[in-house]
């Protein structure tokens, strides 16, 4: 809690005197409150039901998965995984992997994590009818059984690189025995979902809708205790009242994509720190390759693979990205964001060649007919619409800019700025020419496949109807190979997908946390921010009274 | 006594009160068909609009087809407009506005409930402060019309006026929060208030918070009340009752504020009942900027978000308070104005 002094003297005795109490409570060493600012509700903060991001931010203090992916994120590679609820995992076979529960973990209701845990979470997962988006990612598994008190065992369809991460991430264990007795279709409006019962460091404290939500330590969590009893989540969805609550020190951190123009007044207080971390996000330039709002007629510009190779050489991404991010991205050459571990076997894509777009236009027979500087071929004139959200600050600072540099090489670009629900609607359907796209992808390139295969093209999120053979073939290849030996599959795939230029890949950017500098052993993870807060501290020397218990 | 139907000629009392209470139930009549037509066309629009309401709900991550469909079927999005608009007025009429698409699965009439105590009282605080200081400073300059301080006080009330709130709003923030540290940025408390605090604690952080929203929100419209309230005055004060109340002896507080300022009462009168409205959803921008958890700022993330549910409940509320400010302004003029009471 902070004293604040008011301009009018009433306000500030009021305030003082009431605050003395709290202020003179003892000191605990062990004790410590942080206040973080996300911009939605945690309306389902368990895992396995919701993809949004703050309920995922919230389940990852509840719950635990079975194991974690080491700091590499290397997703086929079980060996880098790190213990979570499970101390231990083997490999029977190349179906066949036995997990060992911890026999020290807990739910907070006291009742010990099993099996039964673990097997009921995931067959629920597993279930169409109630996540079809998790059936699908969990399609793989064929079983899962109890094979000891405390060894579950996942049995796999197949051999592929990637199942220790399909048995981890997708199925974080739930309590069995508070949920079975409530119909899959009531879980979302039940009691349970308004109050949590989890094994992670911090247990269910309060929340007052549309304003905060409390957590609280676990104080026997048995992987250490938590150092800071106190976890503040502040909803706030204006941009401008989450980074000013964190400048006035209402809040101790907010996780922001940075832009160099909004450094300037955090780097101006000298209680706050920036701290950088690689991303899963990546933004580009998606071609749609059928006709706008049509995906039974190919694109009458874009189809033609040697156009939508001109367009990015004509793109300087370089001078883009850093104009517009600084430090705070960089440039991709393919779907992966700078976390991905495959990212760093990616092929170099080609850089800025404005000439030798020109040319590649001019040998599809494009030319400037009536020489107002936009190339026309057959009556149809190099013309192309950008979508993209307003609420894009990154997007909307990079859109002129393309424009610009098109232009240079005869094609001219219409900027549709779209309200936020708009541009997704849009896109969705097919009603684009070049889409502004940014999506925080999963840790495992086998995600790929969900936005750029044959198989998905034209539904689901492969809104471009994207469609390379030699990318499918590749990929599965790559999906089937396991360990880091897996990597010059990958590198074979994203070099097939390079080929067919069905985007310019532009940025990642890096995934910022603005925090309070009384904070020690601060991390944060891209594939869950917070995963690691429990082991944050208060140094001693800069408490503050809002970090008394 | 006749409330209804003809009057008997020796009732003279009781024709009037049977008048107003025709003309009242009449003007709710017609406030009610207003509202019925207005929740039609609002809910027709909002259907009608570009945009996805279940885009927020995955934060733009891969979701299955099947997904998106089990979606559209909870918040019933499959259904035909028609069949949706029967459903809706059915389930409004009994109060009900559904589940917000959002915050699911809380109910639209829980988040309303929520949001509706500070939004009344960020309303009734801005109220309170323009029928106080706004009233006095109009009547103030009246009384002085031509003087320096009616000058000055014009000038700075034309600056209020004509300053953008989002601009107000921010540069209040960024001196007196982020510079000074002497008010807080946002948030209607400080969410780290210890649970033990006592009350006086609490009052001053309550205060603390509302001080800046409130003055975001009173400039504006302290200056649109000064206008009225001076002009008003200055053309009762020219009149010949107030001359003649001079003449009785009658000292200028006593003309001012009972005889001239009663009847120069009018057009705040119609001020007022037009922000009834703000009193009730809050000022969308001010509410989102300083984190106030009110109507505005709900029904500003609905609309960012095309959550129709919550957003056809916070329009109605609103539509609500129009027409109710309405009547309300009509019944304060019959009450202080004989020459316009019905019947």
């Amino acid at each position: 809690m902070r004293v604040r002094s008011s301009m009018a003297g009433l306000l500030a005795v009021l305030v003082a005197a009431s605050f003395a109490g709290p202020l003179a409570a003892q000191r605990d060493t062990q004790s410590g409150t942080i206040s973080i600012v996300i911009g939605a509700e945690p309306t389902l903060p368990f895992p396995g039901l919701s993809l949004a991001k703050a309920n995922m931010d919230v389940a990852s203090l509840l719950f635990l998965p079975l194991a974690r992916l080491g700091r590499q994120f290397i997703t086929s590679d079980e060996k880098t995984y790190e213990p979570a609820l499970a101390r231990s995992w083997r490999r029977t076979d190349s179906l066949t992997l036995v997990f060992e529960l911890d026999p020290r973990a807990r739910w907070h209701d006291g009742k010990p994590v099993t099996p039964r845990d673990v097997i009921w979470s995931v067959n629920r997962s597993r279930d169409s009818t109630i996540s079809p988006t998790y059936a699908l990612l969990l399609r793989n598994i064929a079983s899962v059984t109890a094979t000891g008190e405390r060894e579950v065992t996942f049995r796999f369809r197949q051999a592929y690189g990637d199942q220790i991460f399909d048995a981890t991430a997708f199925a974080v264990p739930l309590p069995a025995h508070l949920l079975d007795t409530i119909p899959p279709d009531r879980l979302a409006a039940s009691i349970y979902a308004r109050q949590p019962v989890g094994n992670g460091p911090y247990r269910w404290g309060k929340l007052e809708a549309g304003r905060q939500l409390e957590l609280n330590a676990v104080p026997d969590f048995f992987l250490g205790t938590p150092k800071l009893h106190r976890v503040v989540f502040l909803i706030v969805r204006a941009a401008e009242a989450q980074l000013n609550l964190v400048l006035d020190g209402t809040a101790d951190a907010y996780e922001a994509s940075l832009l160099p123009r909004q450094i300037t007044p955090i780097v101006e207080q000298p209680s706050l720190d920036i701290k950088t971390q690689s991303s899963f996000s990546v933004g580009y330039l998606l071609f749609n390759q059928k006709a706008f709002g049509d995906r039974s007629t190919p694109h009458p510009i874009l189809a033609d693979r040697a156009v939508r190779q001109a367009l990015l050489l004509g793109i300087d991404r370089q001078r883009l990205v850093r104009a517009v991010f600084g430090p705070y991205a960089s440039v991709v050459d393919g779907p992966m964001g700078q976390a991905t571990w495959i990212r760093r076997h990616t092929p170099k894509g080609p850089g800025y060649d404005p000439a030798a777009a020109r040319r590649l236009l001019a040998a599809q027979g494009w030319r400037d007919s009536n020489g107002d500087g936009v190339l026309d071929k057959n009556g149809t004139k190099l013309s192309l619409r950008l979508s993209y959200p307003g609420t894009s600050t990154a997007r909307v600072g990079m859109a002129e800019p393309i424009q610009a540099m098109l232009r240079q090489i005869g094609v001219e670009v219409e900027l549709l700025r779209l309200d936020g629900p708009v541009w997704a609607e849009r896109r969705a359907k097919g009603e684009f020419d070049i889409d502004f796209s940014q999506a925080t992808l999963m840790p495992t390139p086998a995600g790929l496949v969900q936005s750029w295969s044959c198989a998905s093209s034209g539904g689901g999120s492969n809104v471009g109807s994207i469609c390379s053979p030699g990318f499918d073939e590749a990929y599965k290849e790559a999906a089937r190979t396991g360990g880091r030996a897996a990597a010059d599959r990958w590198r074979d795939a994203i070099g097939e997908l390079q080929q067919d230029y069905p985007a310019v890949f532009l940025y990642s950017p890096a995934q910022a946390l603005v925090v309070h500098r009384r904070y020690r052993n601060v991390s944060i993870r891209p594939d869950g921010t917070w995963t690691d807060l429990w082991r944050w501290s208060v140094d001693p020397s800069q408490r503050i009274a809002r970090d008394q218990r | 006594m006749a409330l209804v139907g003809r009057p008997l000629p020796t009732d003279r009392a009781g024709s009037a009160l049977g008048g107003v209470l025709r003309w009242l139930i009449r003007r709710l009549l017609q406030a009610a068909a207003t509202f019925a037509v207005v929740a039609v066309l609002l809910f027709v629009l909002m259907r009608l609009a570009p945009g996805d309401p279940l885009a927020r709900l995955t934060d733009d991550r891969p979701v299955a087809p099947a997904e998106r469909a089990r979606l559209e079927a909870i918040f019933g999005l499959d259904q035909p407009i028609g069949t949706q608009l029967t459903k809706f007025l059915s389930a409004a009429a009994r109060g009900d506005f559904g589940v917000s698409i959002e915050y699911y699965p809380l109910r639209v009439g829980e988040l309303v409930q929520n949001r509706l105590g500070p939004s009344l009282l960020l309303g009734l605080t801005v109220l309170l402060v323009n029928v106080t200081l706004g009233v006095w400073l109009g009547v103030l300059q009246a009384r002085r019309r031509g003087s320096r301080l009616d000058r000055w006080l014009t000038r700075i009330s034309l600056a209020g006026y004509a300053a953008p709130s989002f601009w107000l709003a921010l540069m209040l923030v960024s001196l007196f929060a982020i510079k000074w540290r002497i008010l807080p940025a946002a948030q209607m408390t400080d969410p780290l208030l210890p649970t033990d605090a006592g009350w006086l604690t609490r009052a001053g952080d309550l205060l603390a918070h509302l001080v800046l929203p409130t003055v975001t929100l009173s400039v504006v419209t302290l200056a649109a009340t000064m206008r009225y309230q001076r002009s008003a005055m200055l053309e009762v004060l020219r009149l010949d009752f107030v001359r003649a109340a001079y003449a009785r002896g009658l000292d200028e507080r006593t003309v001012i504020w009972r005889h001239a300022w009663r009847n120069a009462l009018f057009p705040v009168l119609t001020l007022l009942g037009l922000w009834l409205p703000v009193l009730v959803s809050g000022a969308v921008f001010v509410e989102s900027v300083f984190n106030w958890p009110g109507l505005g700022s709900l029904a500003a993330g609905a609309i960012a978000t095309r959550d129709y549910p919550v957003l056809m409940a916070t329009s109605l509320l609103v539509s609500g308070a129009v027409l109710l400010g309405g009547v309300l302004t009509d019944l304060a003029y019959q009450a202080l104005d004989p020459r316009t009471r019905a019947g």
